[in-house]
């Protein structure tokens, strides 16, 4: 266990799933351009112009800059997304609070307000999941696109 | 005797599978390995299957028949909790690579001591959290065997900490996503079988309209084994029979509405539809209070339900038990994925218990006379189809509650005794010469110590509702861990001052809140529903805390290294940046595994 622990520590297991082809990528029959240079630092990596994935790799300004961009549109996904969501659970309390005839009108014999409760919002939250992780990953994928191109 | 061979298989099947499955995957390299194969659907299952607790299984359904549907927003906190950590957390944590709570700590604020507050903090949390599990382990046992309460959670608490110390159960995905199935099938079967034999849901006077729960047309007898003080709701005839088979000491009593009595031992016989007395502490609700979501006070007051569904929402990130299973996630798309799926299939769960408590409200109402109402999944179906269906059901019911008890619970003692012996043991023996075999001996005195402090709180706590209980646990974990996840993945200037400082004053808040409310006995008002949810105000207490702070530190962090290990995407071949101490790895790896 002891050696194998230190081999590990040398390389987390993410750095293989880092360092792989992202699914996607190849389920849409794309070879990233670095692919190739994997594993070795190419000896013109100099000479040639720099690259938002050199500024990232060396962890410059340039490159800090790049990721802040993509974190503070990740971000304002997530916060959108949590706008959505405590509108629609946040207000539904006080609405059954505030509004008798959720708790008076029935519906096949069970007064709304429970319908309320239990029927809509777990399928609201796995949409709202859904579309999220869907736009999340287009966030990636186009930092992704933005590094690689340049 | 079905119930008892359902509950011995189950827990043998889990044993047995986790101690074979554990010598298949012996590193957590084969781990990994055997886990990028697996599906995100596999993984939604496994995270499912681990977090569906005692307080999902039974709490929920306890809660709702004793408070009313209220309840129910619990489970819809429960649910929304992995939204949350959806959004903000799942991703990012994935890609920076940190197995524990206590790894993210210290590696993102770069502080051993940050670690050590941590650690702290997860062994508070995971030991409340065990309580309740414990509870329903001893509560489940007495109803299928009937042996006393304290044999249960000693017995449970035995075999959990077994499992986990022999390293079984755990890193096991297909284990955990079996024992979700099982559970939902569990919960769903009786269910509507009980639903399609009964035609619905019946007796809507006693759920919706004026009545109390009340005996049924033919009468009602309790059976009481220790002395039982009670209220009477609304003046009835009652018997009293105290001699096993004789009627020379039966008394025909009356009671008066309101009247508070203490019934000896013996049974109660109530004629029908003669409104049943309930524990001393609880209150008998009439049909349209019982099925209003919000309105009124005490847990149906808008403040207790908005803290609850704040506590519910952002806790769950914080549950201990919780982030190690998203490892199992290749990467961080694939950990937004799995999460949405789990999303679904909790959904998918959470359908059911509220069905138990609402039967449970018209067909086992001797259960408000003992304050048991936390057993109604177990007793209902016997209560709702005597005979042998109604056993049969009752046995798959209790063999879903021990399969979410042992997985909850072994995974929470995992996390605990990874805790103590990483970080509670003294510095000394913290060199890398330590042998395997001491480590593990290390892992397994952890198991057993962690296991010790929450038997002896579930004998304390045995009058308190395991969904009370649970929503205690998360309303810590939000206090504490999920500002320092929000903070800490989005936010720079995050100092590990600011962070310790913040995750104390929330802790210190949301204790002192469920001490004090606890030691007054809890009181009713505003100043109640604050004591015994306090999420609303110790989060927004530990956030702030922790910006303060934090702005105030002399220098401002530069954390890029970090940032750029959390949410930079996949694919870039940029050079590793999270985790970087081997030892810190090497022993998280060893935690992983189990």
């Amino acid at each position: 266990m002891a050696p194998d622990a230190q081999a590990r520590g040398r390389t987390p297991p993410d750095a293989q799933a880092r360092g792989r082809t992202p699914p996607d990528a190849q389920a849409r029959g794309r070879t990233p351009p670095d692919a190739q240079a994997r594993g070795r630092t190419p000896p013109d990596a100099q000479a040639r112009a720099r690259t938002p994935r050199d500024e990232l790799a060396d962890a410059t300004e340039h490159g800090a800059l790049y990721l802040r961009r993509l974190r503070q549109r990740q971000l304002a996904l997530s916060l959108l997304a949590l706008v959505a969501f405590g509108a629609l659970v946040g207000v539904l309390p006080l609405a059954i609070d505030l509004v008798p005839q959720l708790t008076r009108l029935e519906l096949l014999g069970i007064p709304l307000a429970i319908w309320l409760l239990v029927v809509p919002l777990p399928p609201i939250f796995l949409v709202l999941g859904a579309l999220y992780a869907r736009r999340a990953d287009a966030l990636d994928e186009s930092f992704r696109e933005l590094v690689r191109r340049r | 005797m079905i119930a008892i061979l359902a509950v011995a298989a189950v827990t043998v099947g889990t044993v047995g599978l986790g101690a074979v499955g554990t010598r298949l995957a012996r590193t957590t390299s084969d781990l990994l390995v055997a886990s990028r194969a697996m599906t995100a659907w596999w993984n939604a299952a496994a995270i499912s299957g681990e977090y569906l607790s005692a307080a999902s299984f039974l709490g929920i359904a306890g809660l709702e028949m004793q408070n009313g549907v209220t309840a129910l927003w619990q489970s819809l906190g429960f649910t929304a909790g992995y939204l949350c950590l959806l959004l903000f957390v799942a991703a990012p944590l994935r890609r920076f690579g940190s197995y524990t709570i206590s790894d993210f700590a210290e590696a993102r604020l770069r502080s051993p001591r940050l670690r050590a507050l941590a650690s702290a903090t997860v062994l508070l949390i995971g030991g409340f959290y065990l309580v309740p599990q414990l509870k329903g382990a001893g509560l489940a046992l007495g109803v299928v065997t009937g042996a006393p309460y304290f044999v249960g959670v000693l017995a449970v608490g035995l075999v959990v900490a077994l499992n986990v110390g022999l390293g079984g159960m755990r890193g096991i995905t297909y284990v955990q996503a079996f024992q979700f199935w099982l559970k939902v099938f569990a919960i769903a079967l009786p269910a509507c079988l009980l639903l399609i034999h009964l035609g619905g849901l019946p007796a809507r006077a006693a759920l919706f309209g004026d009545q109390l729960p009340s005996a049924g047309p033919k009468g009602l007898v309790v059976s009481l084994p220790g002395p039982q003080p009670v209220t009477f709701p609304a003046a009835t005839r009652y018997t009293i029979i105290t001699s096993p088979h004789g009627r020379a000491t039966d008394h025909a009593r009356h009671a008066f509405a309101g009247e508070q009595t203490t019934l000896p031992v013996g049974r109660l016989v109530l004629p029908p539809h003669a409104p049943v007395p309930v524990a001393s502490g609880t209150t008998a609700l009439r049909g349209s209070e019982w099925a209003r979501p919000v309105g009124g006070g005490g847990e149906r007051s808008p403040l207790f339900v908005y803290s609850l569904l704040i506590a519910t929402f952002l806790g769950t990130m914080g549950l201990p038990h919780i982030l190690v299973r998203f490892y199992t996630n290749p990467d961080g798309p694939a950990a937004r994925h799995t999460t949405v799926r789990v999303l679904g299939l909790l959904g998918l769960f959470y359908i059911f218990p509220g069905i138990y408590g609402a039967l449970g409200r018209v067909l086992a109402p001797q259960l408000y006379v003992t304050g048991a109402t936390d057993t109604v999944v177990l007793r209902l179906p016997q209560a709702a189809w005597p005979g042998t269906v109604g056993n049969l059901l009752g046995a798959i019911t209790a063999a879903g509650a021990f399969a979410a008890f042992l997985s909850t619970s072994s995974g929470l003692l995992v996390s605990i005794a990874g805790t103590i012996s990483h970080d509670v043991w003294p510095r000394v023996s913290r060199e890398k010469t330590t042998t395997v075999a001491i480590r593990r001996l290390r892992f397994r005195l952890g198991a057993v110590l962690g296991m010790l402090a929450p038997i002896a709180v579930a004998f304390v706590a045995q009058g308190v509702d395991i969904a009370v209980l649970v929503g205690w646990a998360f309303a810590l974990a939000a206090s504490t861990f999920c500002p320092l996840f929000l903070l800490g993945i989005w936010w720079t200037r995050l100092t590990a001052a600011g962070a310790g400082c913040g995750m104390v004053a929330g802790a210190l808040v949301a204790t002192s809140g469920i001490l004090v409310g606890l030691a007054l006995g809890e009181p009713s008002g505003v100043a109640g529903d604050l004591l015994a949810q306090p999420a609303i105000v110790s989060v927004p207490i530990a956030f702030l805390t922790m910006i303060v702070v934090s702005l105030r530190a002399a220098e401002r962090p530069t954390p890029d290294a970090e940032m750029l290990a959390l949410h930079a995407p996949e694919g870039l071949d940029l050079p590793e940046m999270g985790v970087r101490d081997p030892f810190v790895l090497g022993e998280s790896a060893t935690r992983a595994q189990g």
